[in-house]
């Protein structure tokens, strides 16, 4: 076993990096909230989901967070009345993703706050890490 | 010797992540342990320099995650000084020892 002080950094670095992950799932969606297929009744872009899993790092012992893997959302697409779209059926409807702004924008926050406290944890342990090396300075 | 004494000195261990068990006594010469500790600290401290940098200009060149950059810089910057108070003790100890009155 290696030093827990530098353990819980790698372990919070981990979490930064499966939260900008997670960041990264939601842009995609944002940005894809409006994209329609482009043939008559076909498919739009359908919502991803992200889903996380402990894993262990063999070195230290830990159990880090690791991205397990990128998902779609099988929800049934939202229909909407547009004759003139290209994707629109026959009888004058196109699919549209199955994005939910509400829901992409609390996910995002919840992201950004896990974000924050996995921040909070390296500061916390590197002003530990300094604080401990700092009483060999000083004092002599 | 107190010099070598000095030459087993755990915080060396500890700086270079070697396990801390207790070493035989080994006939180290005043010269051999002293040198011993300062290669030591500075060859760890280097090369966490290094990889903190070949990271971080990994992560410019967009190859590794910002994260990972400040991850390897941070850790580069605690061996440094822990190697750097270290090594500022170790000295002050040896300066106080040729100090001495004969």
């Amino acid at each position: 076993m290696g030093d827990p002080l530098i353990a819980a950094m790698k372990i919070s670095a981990s979490g930064l990096e499966a939260q900008s992950m997670r960041v990264r799932v939601i842009s995609e969606n944002l940005a894809n909230a409006q994209s329609t297929g482009s043939t008559p009744g076909s498919d739009p872009f359908r919502r991803k989901t992200i889903s996380f899993g402990d894993e262990l790092d063999r070195v230290s012992g830990a159990t880090l967070v690791g991205v397990q893997g990128v998902q779609t959302d099988q929800s049934p697409f939202p229909l909407e009345f547009d004759p003139g779209n290209p994707a629109a059926n026959a009888a004058g409807y196109v699919k549209m993703p199955n994005v939910n702004l509400i829901l992409e924008m609390a996910d995002m926050r919840e992201a950004n706050r896990s974000y924050e406290s996995n921040l909070q944890v390296v500061k916390q342990a590197r002003e530990m890490i300094s604080m401990t090396i700092d009483l060999l300075r000083g004092g002599n | 010797m107190i010099v070598s004494a000095i030459g087993d000195s755990k915080a060396l261990q500890a700086v270079q992540g070697t396990p801390l068990q207790p070493k035989a006594a080994e006939n180290l010469t005043a010269n051999e342990g002293f040198e011993k500790i300062l290669n030591g600290l500075g060859a760890n401290a280097f090369e966490a320099l290094r990889t903190g940098e070949s990271t971080a200009i990994a992560a410019i060149e967009g190859k590794a995650t910002t994260q990972q950059a400040v991850m390897a810089t941070m850790e580069a910057e605690k061996s440094l000084q822990a190697a750097l108070a270290i090594r500022d003790k170790i000295v002050s100890a040896f300066l106080e020892i040729s100090r001495m009155q004969i």
